[in-house]
């Protein structure tokens, strides 16, 4: 964005003020103020933000974090995760520490809770599945063969409910951030079945809302015979970008499950284009993405809704097709993107960071742990065009060695993605390059490859490109 | 309790829990990134461990759960312990409403206030849900986008699926759209009411059901033009209920241009004019012009508009424009 001050425009009021618009105009009074200079390109604070992180670890985290003390596995995850984004390893002493720090909360009858002797939850096991696959190893007290998996997929089932959907832990509620939690642990750690997934897309497809982004859940409806019914079955919430990035990746990891009939569900794929651009916000917000329509941009859906548009080439959006069209030459740009990377790498640089070290939602905000990883993985999925590869897709094939038609599949649609040659786009020079991250699991392709190589005992064959 | 309250006696020095040996969160010292508890939070959550080892069940669980609860609402493994010693003692359920009553307006965004009323919600079955709609009422008078809340109230209404509730809905929405008629929580509401719930008495005549909310959300159009919120419904309106795009056309292009000098005089339901501080043209408007020639086959006058939009009007979605551009001339050229 190259856009100066004086052409900015403020989201219309159109002289009819409401507190959306009064909150609004306060925040593009505040991010105005952290326009970039066209003069001096923004730099990412990549030692400020790896001090951050080593003081999460090293030292502890304030009182305050007590909050999340039944999300410690995410805590440890956003952290290795912001670590691989920021291209670091961990020390051999420190990754065994993690390990071991991750399988006390591992439950004896399967799943991770939120902490040591905590209830199994999805959200804290994919948080520590993921926390596992960067840090562990195989072998014993590596941490990926001291997954129980079988009672992992006892607890997955125990969870199933009759409309295809999951509660999240016992006596607690369904929603599409379980779903996506359960189908990327289960397809890490090849235990995802026709049984465990049968009902979940129309599930998911049930999510989507009038406005084409998707919603926490929707509610079912019975016959007296407990027959479910295709309608009504109404979204429960409005179209949120958390959400819709869940939906969709579980959509995308559903795929080799969908029945090729005319009765399989669908979703409407050009309203949820239509909704992931709307989510984008203007120049005066400096282009980072909100999570609602008619709320505030956040750090966060940098990843939720600037990411969900590295999942789109996975269901057949793929703009790139009309390149070669009758009007390909009216443009001057050879991206295809469809959202505007270099406006969300300015918001990240420019609003996200904290002087201090981390990132936030937005100015003035402290950084915390959450904000820091998704507003990396935002910048990296604006920095780099992540895409299934047709050719990678038969490398992988060529080197397949086990059973099962659909196991192959999952794994083929799981690891089939590489980096576009060419299609890398650093706002602020090569300095601000950040790792790619897998648009699916949100780990990096070689922490993806390793893991799922350990578990469907498969030989990876080498990535011919630079490993991302 | 305010944080000028003196912190309580540790459980470890009262006597009544002297029968229960503590459990510490880690056998093993030394985990990575730790929290630096209080020593109320690390006593009473060892409590907690000790309880939940020994699995009883008794009302100083309930005191132990509820004092967890209220120094981290978040803590889901509280609560279930918390839910499961309810219905162990039959414990009286409008006895942990009311408790909840207070809980839930602490901790608003938490997930677990609103689960657990819902788990009290469907226990008590449906002498519960009206007054859980005025409950959730006051709630959202204070965090008007409160996305659990609504999400809660669409709950009650769908689950009970009992004609006397859903029958002040539309009045409700009024009330929280006068209030800001840009919250999309109250337009998605409203959508959930009268199109994605069933068919209700009264509003079998879904020519009048269509018709009535075109006149509603043009009229909120024309109050504030630029509301992203009411243009994506009046798209849901006409999606869902499979008319073309084209019926609204006088009334979109209306928004397109500057406003007409004369049009305060205009009375007309169907084609409410923009009012007189509307800044013009709306995007919005333009977008969906732009889909309408598209969809009578005027290709070239959608593209004139994409253009527009991309290098003028919403530079910020040029690639998104450029795309629909690509895609339209592309299958009209296949066609």
């Amino acid at each position: 964005m190259t856009t100066t001050t004086s052409t900015m425009r403020p989201v219309p009021v159109d002289a009819f003020p409401t507190l959306t618009s009064s909150t609004q105009a306060e925040t593009e009074k505040i991010l105005l103020e952290h326009v970039s200079d066209p003069d001096k390109p923004p730099t990412l604070h990549k030692n400020l933000h790896m001090q951050f992180l080593v003081r999460a670890l090293a030292q502890g985290l304030p009182a305050r974090y007590s909050s999340q003390d039944a999300s410690q596995p995410w805590l440890l995850y956003w952290t290795l995760q912001a670590f691989s984004v920021l291209q670091v390893g961990l020390d051999p002493g420190n990754k065994q520490k993690a390990i071991d720090t991750l399988l006390a909360c591992q439950d004896p009858e399967g799943g991770f809770g939120g902490g040591p002797k905590q209830t199994p939850h999805l959200l804290p096991t994919y948080a520590a599945v993921c926390s596992l696959a960067i840090v562990g190893r195989p072998g014993e007290g590596g941490g990926w063969d001291d997954i129980d998996r079988e009672k992992m997929y006892k607890f997955f089932m125990s969870l199933k409910q009759p409309d295809g959907s999951f509660l999240v832990s016992k006596h607690s509620e369904v929603d599409v951030r379980g779903i996506y939690c359960l189908l990327v642990v289960a397809t890490l750690l090849d235990i995802i079945t026709p049984e465990l997934v049968e009902g979940t897309a129309a599930f998911i497809a049930s999510c989507q809302t009038y406005e084409g982004g998707f919603s926490s859940a929707s509610q079912p409806y019975y016959t007296a015979s407990s027959v479910l019914l295709d309608s009504p079955r109404p979204a429960l919430g409005e179209a949120h970008g958390g959400y819709t990035f869940c939906a969709l990746a579980s959509w995308v990891l559903l795929r080799p499950f969908l029945p090729s009939t005319s009765t399989q569900p669908t979703i409407d794929k050009k309203a949820l284009v239509r909704w992931l651009v709307q989510m984008q916000g203007i120049p005066i917000e400096l282009g980072g993405f909100k999570g609602r329509t008619n709320k505030l941009v956040d750090g966060c859906y940098s990843w939720w809704v600037g990411g969900a548009f590295g999942l789109l080439e996975s269901i057949g959006v793929d703009p790139s097709v009309f390149g070669g069209g009758p009007a390909a030459g009216e443009w001057e740009d050879v991206d295809d993107s469809l959202l505007n990377r270099r406006a969300l790498q300015e918001y990240v640089l420019c609003a996200g960071q904290h002087p201090a070290g981390g990132l936030r939602d937005k100015p003035p905000k402290s950084a915390d742990l959450y904000h820091t990883l998704y507003c990396l993985a935002g910048l990296s999925a604006a920095q780099h065009k992540v895409i299934p590869s047709p050719m990678r897709r038969q490398q992988l094939v060529d080197a397949w060695t086990g059973e099962g038609v659909l196991r192959r599949e999952v794994f083929l649609e799981a690891l089939c993605f590489t980096e576009e040659e060419g299609t890398e786009t650093i706002v602020g020079g090569a300095a601000n390059r950040v790792n790619a991250t897998h648009p699916i699991f949100n780990l990096t392709v070689t922490h993806s490859d390793a893991i799922m190589g350990h578990f469907y005992k498969q030989t990876i064959p080498p990535r011919a490109t630079r490993p991302v | 309790m305010s944080p000028a309250d003196p912190p309580p006696t540790p459980y470890s020095e009262r006597p009544e829990w002297a029968d229960v040996v503590p459990v510490a969160q880690y056998e093993k010292a030394n985990p990575l990134a730790p929290i630096l508890y209080t020593d109320e939070y690390k006593d009473a959550t060892d409590y907690l461990r000790a309880i939940v080892k020994s699995g009883e069940k008794s009302e100083r669980v309930l005191a132990l759960t509820e004092h967890v609860i209220r120094l981290n609402p978040a803590h889901y493994s509280a609560w279930q312990y918390r839910y499961e010693t309810v219905l162990a003692l039959d414990w009286p359920l409008d006895v942990e409403m009311t408790l909840m009553d207070e809980l839930a307006d602490l901790h608003l965004k938490t997930y677990q206030v609103w689960h657990h009323r819902r788990l009290l919600v469907l226990r008590l079955g449906l002498p519960a849900a009206a007054p859980e709609l005025v409950y959730i009422a006051k709630i959202l008078a204070k965090d008007e986008k409160n996305y659990h809340t609504w999400a809660h109230r669409q709950w009650v209404l769908s689950y009970h699926n009992d004609d006397a509730l859903w029958d002040g809905e539309l009045d409700f929405v009024d009330v929280m759209m006068n209030r800001d008629v840009r919250n999309n929580s109250a337009w998605h509401h409203r959508f959930f009411v009268v199109f994605q719930s069933g068919v209700r008495d009264g509003e079998e005549d879904r020519e009048r059901v269509v018709r009535r909310e075109l006149v509603y959300v043009k009229q909120q159009i024309s109050l504030a033009p630029n509301n992203a919120s009411a243009w994506n419904y009046l798209r849901g309106v006409l999606e869902f209920n499979k008319r073309p795009f084209a019926i609204v056309e006088p009334f979109v292009k209306l928004y397109t241009v500057p406003r007409a000098e004369d049009s305060r005089d205009i009375v007309d339901v169907d084609n409410p004019p923009p009012g007189s501080g509307a800044e013009l043209p709306c995007v919005a408007a333009l977008e969906f012009l732009a889909d309408i020639h598209e969809a009578e086959g005027r290709i070239d006058d959608a593209a004139a508009l994409w253009k527009s939009l991309g290098e003028e009007h919403d530079t910020i979605r040029k690639k998104y424009w450029e795309y629909r551009t690509l895609q339209a001339k592309n299958s009209k050229a296949t066609a």
